[in-house]
């Protein structure tokens, strides 16, 4: 009875309808526009004012400027190696509970930490951290009962590598249940069948498991990446704002603090956000491919 | 058939959450509903906001006073620690006299970040904006277009230097600038300005915010011209004292507060006397904080109180002065170990008692500029950090 | 022989990610357990009633954006499922929109709108709040649209439509009795994620002034010593908890409704 119902509504659908059925969705695109798409409208505009309300490229100039240059260089480097790092770490944690042998219970145990740790952010991971490799940290204090003092070899918390360090916290778990459900995609009789024409396990990971998962796993990474270039609460936390991260930059112009200079402030914002949608843009790419496995 | 749904506890749920969030609004307990009405914006009125009464002499706050700020409601303040000149109690003591909600913005900002705060919510009567200020004193005279007069009833026991003649911001309390040391990590304080390059400190030495908008951290850079070749006329010795402990390593780029402090962040910070002896009485030993105010080189610093043109709640903000300037007042700053500004006078009415006073700091020899030296000072290290000091702190030594 | 090599190799990572996630765990407890007795930082804690009003504060918050979330979602995924599949596109792009843009940059653009006529938001405590509502679901949009949209895909929405429509029920009907309750477990993880994030989060509270959980626990990171540290065991404890929960409703539960046949 369902069937014959559906067939006849297909066939008696008139296209003048299309536009009616749109309305449906008028408000959700309100929404979008109220609260999305204004405000980035706004800090567009505002990103060529100069503070006194003057329309300028002079912003747009500013950004090639050192100091900018050097803040989204820094971003960018910290991003990067927290995704390739959180990358690598992710999708080997992952496939060790999954398909590694392991006991299934230590799957879920490690996937429901994961969500919990992915959202880990800001004081409370910044306090963690001072607490395990900080000055008094127990780990540092463990290595100095060994003899070798991290600090005194200029290692400090509050660098680029410290902070590298913290962001892991957040991208393994994120990466972790990124990939999950590709590795749950390997067929066990794939394995099977490269086995049984000989090859060897490195044979099967070359020829059939990583091209497979390839463009998920370098998709995923590309979120990671998006996802450490826009935190925000960790490192200020941790660094009270002294590491010219973008974000925190951003923050600082747009809060008045120093410079005062919110125009360029904005016009970081859009820097920012060509860096993300460049990212994503790449990540939604890699992700048709990924999907041609899943079918 | 249909499992049960949960569209119908959900609708509850909403339900309710829509009533609890329409009565509550926020934590605090004020007339949330109200507030827009009363708030007729004084967001536009210039210097003195209608309606307001004028304070009378030596009795305090008139009942006018008291009565148009409680029709308002609620007071919007800013920067004020608990912990900083014992605000717990002030705040906690205006509540219970008043009944007049407090609605507390960024504790931890600094003076800089309330000056911004006025600004940037010029138009803005909503919750964001505060009423009050309580910035150092350099803050106070540079901003004068941003705040109204009002003269306390106990005005005329301010010392003249310590406020400005047309009652736009007055002294309320000062320090002296103090090492906080945590002598669990740190056996072996610091004594003097010298110590703090001494290799055993490496990165240990803080100051309490960023010397370009902290009135505490650009102090402290001040406070150290003195005892390096300096003078309170010349405060470049105090950048360069810095560039010095940077270049030692001693540096920790890192904001002290009592939580980093014990938490091992910043062992040693540069903090005024008053919050350093209000965190050793609150750790009670565990850990033990050691605050010493160093040998040469010993500087006081003044904040002081001023009213935004713009405060959404003028008459509250009106009667939180004259609650902070009462004797009662003066003394709980006191009991946060800052020396309240009327102290002098109220020493001689004998108001103080004898133990509190004990409790005050030595800090004789304690120099205190006079408000152009500050504002040569606070200019010169505000734009000279980054250029002196600030390039090497932001990417310490990998 | 080489699957028992290949699995100690695992055991081996998975030892690795347990020290690096447990490590500052532990520390952080320990550190919490400094205080004098040692489980003063927590009672402490507990007896802050900032602490726990500004917890309930975003927790309320947390709701309502997830309410606010799914009113505003669940048609629109649904309708563009059932009638507007072109339109799929670019709603998906809107909800990718908030990944795109970082947090701060949003809540600046939408402080600095909602803070003038013609909507000021910002003058009152209900506006400043509802603001807060909006922003957060900005934020969680990319969360909760795909849980939605994963939960309508596993169902048969043109079969439960029209069944339900040749009985007499409307749209509303549909949504409230027939939708929501078959995409119930899809749900359930994006709820848990949006209440997750507003409870932690920190820049959009407090440039707004609210009392919410996150600028409570920046105070705390910088005023007391061994309180944010206990607070820090607690959230984790708790949120980690709830996770357990979700998962296990997740498995016990029958996701689907059945029909067609002879009822």
């Amino acid at each position: 009875m369902a069937t014959t119902m559906e067939r006849g509504a297909s066939r008696t659908r008139p296209a003048r309808r299309l536009p009616t059925a749109w309305l449906g969705l008028v408000p959700f695109f309100a929404f979008t526009f109220l609260f999305i798409i204004a405000p980035v409208l706004y800090l567009v505009a505002g990103s060529f004012l100069n503070n006194e309300g003057q329309t300028t490229l002079q912003n747009y100039v500013d950004l090639t400027s050192e100091n900018t240059q050097r803040s989204f260089l820094l971003s960018i480097e910290i991003s990067v190696v927290t995704a390739i790092a959180g990358g690598i770490g992710g999708f080997l944690l992952a496939y060790a509970v999954i398909a590694g042998g392991l006991p299934r219970v230590l799957r879920t145990a490690m996937m429901t930490f994961c969500g919990v740790a992915s959202n880990f952010a800001g004081v409370p991971l910044a306090l963690a951290f001072l607490f395990t490799i900080g000055q008094l940290g127990i780990i540092t204090v463990l290595l100095k009962n060994f003899g070798i003092d991290p600090y005194a070899s200029g290692f400090t918390i509050y660098s680029k590598v410290g902070l590298e360090i913290v962001y892991l916290y957040f991208q393994l778990p994120l990466m972790v249940l990124i990939i999950a459900p590709a590795i749950d995609g390997l067929k066990p009789e794939w394995r099977e069948a490269a086995e049984n024409m000989g090859a060897s396990s490195y044979d099967y990971w070359r020829r059939v498991a990583l091209p497979i998962l390839m463009p998920t796993i370098l998709g995923s990474m590309i979120l990671l990446f998006g996802n450490a270039f826009g935190a925000y609460a960790t490192a200020y936390q941790l660094t009270s704002g002294t590491l010219p991260i973008v974000p925190v930059i951003i923050g600082a112009q747009i809060r008045g603090d120093v410079l005062h200079n919110p125009g360029l402030g904005y016009a970081m914002a859009m820097g920012m956000v060509v860096v993300m949608a460049v990212s994503i843009g790449l990540y939604t790419l890699l992700q048709r491919r990924a999907e041609r496995w899943r079918r | 058939m249909t499992k049960h749904t949960f569209a119908r506890p959900l609708t509850v749920i909403a339900a309710l959450v829509f009533v609890v969030a329409a009565c509550g609004g926020g934590a605090t307990p004020s007339p949330s509903a109200s507030a827009p009405a009363s708030a007729a914006p004084p967001a536009s009125a210039p210097a003195s906001a209608p309606g307001s009464a004028p304070a009378s002499a030596a009795a305090g706050p008139s009942q006018e006073l008291i009565d148009a700020a409680k029709a308002e409601g609620n007071l919007t303040t800013i920067a004020l620690p608990h912990d900083w000149c014992n605000y717990e109690e002030a705040l906690q003591s205006f509540k219970d006299k008043y009944g007049i909600a407090i609605n507390e913005l960024n504790p931890l900002g600094s003076s800089g970040d309330e000056i911004e705060a006025i600004k940037a919510n010029q138009n803005n009567p909503g919750p964001q904006a505060p009423d009050v200020v309580d910035v150092g004193f350099s803050f106070g005279e540079d901003n004068k277009d941003l705040f109204q007069p009002y003269k306390v009833a106990t005005w005329d026991s301010i010392p003249e230097a310590a406020k400005s003649a047309d009652g736009i911001w007055y002294g309320d309390y000062y320090g002296v600038m103090s090492f906080t040391t945590n002598k669990a990590i740190v056996a072996n304080p610091p004594k003097d300005w010298a110590d703090l390059l001494k290799p055993e400190y490496k990165g240990q030495v803080s100051m309490d915010g960023d010397p370009r908008t902290s009135n505490q951290a650009i102090q402290a850079v001040y406070a150290s011209a003195l005892a390096n070749g300096g003078s309170l006329d010349n405060a470049q010795p105090g950048l360069d004292f810095w560039k010095k402990v940077v270049d030692a390593g001693n540096f920790v780029p890192v904001d002290a507060n009592p939580g980093t402090i014990v938490q091992g962040a910043t062992p040693i910070a540069l903090r005024w006397s008053y919050n350093g002896l209000a965190q050793r009485d609150e750790t009670a030993g565990n850990p033990e904080i050691d605050v010493t105010v160093p040998a040469s080189g010993r500087f006081g610093g003044v904040y002081v109180q001023a009213i935004s043109k713009y405060a959404p709640h003028p008459n509250a903000a009106k009667l939180w002065m004259e609650h902070l300037y009462s004797d009662e007042g003066q003394l709980m700053w006191l009991k946060g170990y800052c020396n309240p500004i009327r102290y002098d006078d109220m020493v001689e009415r004998g108001v103080v008692p004898a133990d509190l006073a004990a409790k005050l700091p030595d800090s004789t020899g304690a120099v205190f500029p006079t408000p152009d030296q500050l504002k040569a000072a606070t200019d010169l290290i505000t734009k000279g950090w980054d250029s002196t000091v600030g390039v090497d702190v932001v990417e310490p030594p990998q | 022989m080489k699957r028992r090599r290949t699995t100690v190799a695992w055991w081996l990572v998975f030892l690795l990610g347990l020290l690096y996630f447990f490590i500052p765990l532990y520390a952080t407890l320990d550190f919490s357990m400094r205080a004098k007795p040692p489980f003063a930082a927590y009672t402490n804690s507990f007896a802050d009633p900032r602490f726990l009003e500004s917890l309930l504060y975003s927790f309320v918050v947390g709701i309502l954006t997830v309410v606010a979330s799914l009113a505003l979602i669940v048609p629109t995924a649904y309708w563009v499922h059932l009638k507007v599949p072109r339109a799929r596109p670019i709603v998906e792009f809107v909800t990718l929109l908030p990944f795109v843009i970082p947090a701060i940059v949003l809540v600046f653009g939408l402080i600095r709108i909602y803070k003038e006529p013609p909507l000021p938001l910002t003058h009152t405590d209900l506006g400043s709040n509802a603001l807060l509502v909006f922003a957060y679901v900005v934020l969680s949009l990319p969360y909760m649209y795909r849980a939605v949209d994963v939960g309508l895909r596993a169902i048969d929405i043109r079969t439960l439509t029209e069944a339900a429509q040749s009985m007499g029920a409307g749209w509303a009907t549909i949504l409230l009795r027939i939708i929501l309750p078959n995409i119930r477990v899809a749900l359930l993880s994006g709820a848990f994620l949006t209440v997750a994030i507003v409870i932690g989060e920190f820049t959009i509270a407090s440039y707004l002034a609210r009392p919410a959980f996150g600028p409570y626990l920046s105070l705390l990171g910088n005023s007391k010593a061994y309180e944010p540290a206990a607070v820090a065991v607690i959230s984790f404890a708790l949120t980690w908890l709830a996770m357990l929960i979700i998962a296990a409703i997740g498995r016990s539960s029958r996701t689907r409704v059945e029909i067609g046949g002879a009822h």
